[in-house]
């Protein structure tokens, strides 16, 4: 009896030893692609670090987050996120019928989804509506960490009892060294969790399009893309970069909400003005990135476009007027920016040097090919 | 986050010695030294016909009979100088010299400048609106707010001086419509303005305001300077605006940009207090 006791003290003692030792995680420093930022969203309770990341893309596409072990019912980020889709489920996702994903409890997400592309820039508000932001009065609204706890617990996403996932996770054999290694303790907690899926989330990176490789002097556009270019770019032309950014500003959003002039009456109480209450913010919602278009349709909060051409053809004659319409679109009078069909096919043109192929297939970003167990 | 800035206020500091050393170089200049004496605190204030600026209510009217609401307002301040005998100024390096300001965000209103101004009278102040063509650099701002000013390259390129977002109607009017008063360089168009590639040479639209009025910089004080900006001089001073000849905007209309510049002159007040 003795016997036993003495080992499992020394045993204990052991771990401790272990402890102590084994938590020395490999700090990660986020390399900045020629322009981007230097300003980046990374809270100081949460540095950056390679054990981090690693347990964070275990979680992110670990179904088990759910609190569910039957694979009918398992949720994982992944599960709406896909990587080939640039983080968006895809229109023609087979169970979210048009893009519009729904949660464990078949309530559809309010809004359709965003993709996770150079999220770490964002320094102004995620969501749709930003409603997650630095400085949010309300501390458990604050950055990517408050997300993944609002998607464990929401009926449009995972639903999940988080006693009974904290549990689960600790009684796997594979986790409660990871957690170990990247926070300096094996008893797995929600939060720590969400910092690992945030630290992922921000290493995903997308700097390599067509475009990325013109700006650094590597490739040529057409003449038709360049044609696009200076539409985007000019106040006479289609002007997009107002809200989108471009050449001086590389992630093609400001990350602000605007109204952009679809609507007359609003009914969805989940836009910008739900967070500010201020009246100009009605109808107002962030304007996205428009890097890798290509995957991420369909468009807008509400999906209501399904194709780039449908979002041209709105921008160009399908302008209405409302009290909170951003003073930024200021072609309304004339119902849009009016392109010409050649026009509007060069603007495309544009959009579509943005496509990152690399950023969709980059193996950093994709399932681990086993997960722990 | 805190130790980015951190390394930014290291970078920053390494990046002043160097400006320091340059100034002492030249041989116009006056040499400065560093002391933590004598600090200047420039205060912006927005005002319309002389009340406190309201942004989002249509209450505002040009000579020209527009009625409009201010929805935003952005601009940079640079180059600011103090001046004392002939030929004598110093010019203000901090924060390398260049003001960002919100006028919606009170956090940007007050600009304490620790250049250490040495001593004395001083008769006049002058700064820059906008950005100067040395300072007016593409891409050197890469983080907001100041990066979403950026001007794009094919229209001239560097950053707005100003953004003024705004509505408006006039009395055949029914809806407010969106007007972007929005200032930078200017491109001059050998035909069709819709059409970059009739883009033959681009034009500085920057100016400088002067102001004399003589103030005192003192050991271990601060001396505020009050810079106000007159939002109705914009639209009438020297020009009278109306809003309908530019359905299009001014960005890519040197006429309505120089205009508006040339109103701009006779916005800007500055008052000194000890
Ligand atoms: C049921 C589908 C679904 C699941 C599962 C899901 N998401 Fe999302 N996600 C969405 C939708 C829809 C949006 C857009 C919601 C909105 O803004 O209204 C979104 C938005 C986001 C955003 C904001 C992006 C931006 O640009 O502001 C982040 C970050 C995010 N999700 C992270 C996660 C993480 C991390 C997980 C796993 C813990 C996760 N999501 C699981 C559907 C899902
Ligand atoms: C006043 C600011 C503003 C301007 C100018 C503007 N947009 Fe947008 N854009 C937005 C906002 C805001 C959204 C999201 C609106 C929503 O979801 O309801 C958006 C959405 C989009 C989307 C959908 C992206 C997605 O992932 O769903 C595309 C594509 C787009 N804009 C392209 C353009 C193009 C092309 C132009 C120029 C012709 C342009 N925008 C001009 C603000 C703007």
């Amino acid at each position: 009896m003795m016997f036993v006791l003495m080992i499992t003290i020394l045993s204990s003692c052991k771990k401790k030893e272990d402890q102590t030792t084994t938590y020395t995680p490999t700090p990660y420093a986020i390399q900045i692609p020629l322009r981007f930022p230097s300003l980046l969203n990374i809270p100081k309770d949460n540095p950056m670090t390679q054990e981090g990341i690693e347990l964070g893309r275990y979680l992110f596409y670990d179904g088990r987050l759910s609190g569910r072990t039957d694979p009918d019912s398992m949720m994982s980020c992944s599960t709406c996120h896909i990587q080939s889709n640039s983080f968006v489920c895809g229109i023609d996702h087979p169970k979210f019928k048009g893009g519009h994903p729904f949660g464990i409890t078949g309530i559809p997400t309010s809004h359709y989804m965003l993709p996770m592309i150079n999220l770490v820039w964002n320094t102004t508000g995620y969501l749709w509506n930003g409603a997650i932001y630095p400085g949010n009065p309300d501390i458990q609204s604050r950055n990517l960490e408050d997300i993944v706890r609002l998607v464990m617990t929401i009926p449009q996403e995972m639903y999940a009892d988080t006693n009974r996932v904290k549990i689960l996770f600790q009684q796997l054999n594979g986790y409660p060294g990871l957690f170990q290694k990247a926070f300096g303790s094996d008893v797995i907690t929600i939060k720590n969790m969400g910092k690992a899926i945030a630290q992922f989330v921000r290493t995903l990176i997308s700097a390599n399009s067509k475009f990325d490789r013109f700006m650094r002097g590597e490739v040529q556009l057409n003449s038709e893309e360049l044609d696009g270019y200076v539409l985007f770019m000019t106040e006479q032309g289609g002007d997009c970069f107002h809200c989108h950014g471009g050449d001086g500003n590389p992630l093609f959003t400001t990350n602000l909400c605007y109204n952009n002039g679809k609507d007359s009456v609003f009914t969805d109480p989940l836009d910008h003005y739900s967070v500010t209450k201020n009246s100009m913010d009605i109808g107002a919602y962030k304007a996205p990135t428009l890097r890798n278009l290509a995957f991420t349709a369909p468009y807008m909060h509400d999906g209501r476009f399904k194709t780039i051409d449908e979002v041209i053809d709105f921008y160009s004659s399908g302008l209405v007027w409302s009290p909170s319409i951003s003073p930024l679109m200021h072609h309304l009078r004339t119902g849009g920016v009016q392109l010409t069909p050649i026009k509007k096919a060069h603007l495309k043109a544009f959009l579509l040097t943005l496509t990152d192929s690399s950023f969709v297939i980059n193996p950093a970003f994709g399932r681990p090919a086993k997960l722990p167990d | 986050m805190n130790r980015f800035f951190s390394f930014v206020k290291v970078a920053s500091f390494i990046l002043l010695s160097v400006v320091f050393f340059s100034c002492h170089k030249n041989g116009t200049v006056e040499e400065i030294t560093i002391k933590k004496n004598g600090n200047i605190l420039f205060q912006f204030t927005h005002l319309n016909n002389g009340n406190e600026l309201l942004f989002d209510t249509m209450i505002y009217r040009t000579s020209t009979g527009n009625q409009y609401m201010i929805n935003d307002l952005q601009y940079f301040i640079s180059g600011f100088q103090v001046h004392r005998a002939k030929d004598k100024w110093i010019q203000i390096v901090s924060d390398k010299g260049i003001h960002y300001i919100d006028a919606q965000d009170k956090s940007t209103f007050l600009w304490k400048v620790t250049d250490g101004i040495p001593p004395g009278v001083y008769d006049s102040v002058s700064f820059i609106f906008g950005l100067d063509a040395a300072n007016n650099i593409s891409f050197r701002f890469p983080d907001p707010p100041e990066r979403d000013m950026f001007w794009p390259e094919i229209l001239g390129g560097g950053y707005h001086y100003m953004k003024m977002n705004l509505k408006w109607k006039n009395n055949s009017m029914t809806d407010p419509m969106p007007f972007m008063f929005h200032l930078g360089i200017g491109q001059m168009y050998n035909g069709d303005s819709t059409n970059t590639d009739s883009i033959i040479g681009y034009i500085q639209n920057y100016f400088t305001i002067k102001s004399f009025s003589p103030f005192a910089i003192k050991d271990n004080q601060l001396t505020r300077i009050n810079l106000i900006m007159n939002i109705e001089k914009w639209f009438d001073s020297q020009n009278a605006f109306n809003f309908s000849d530019y359905p299009m905007g001014i960005m890519q209309n040197q006429l309505g940009m120089y205009r508006a510049c040339m109103n701009g002159r006779k916005a800007f007040a500055m008052k000194n207090e000890q």
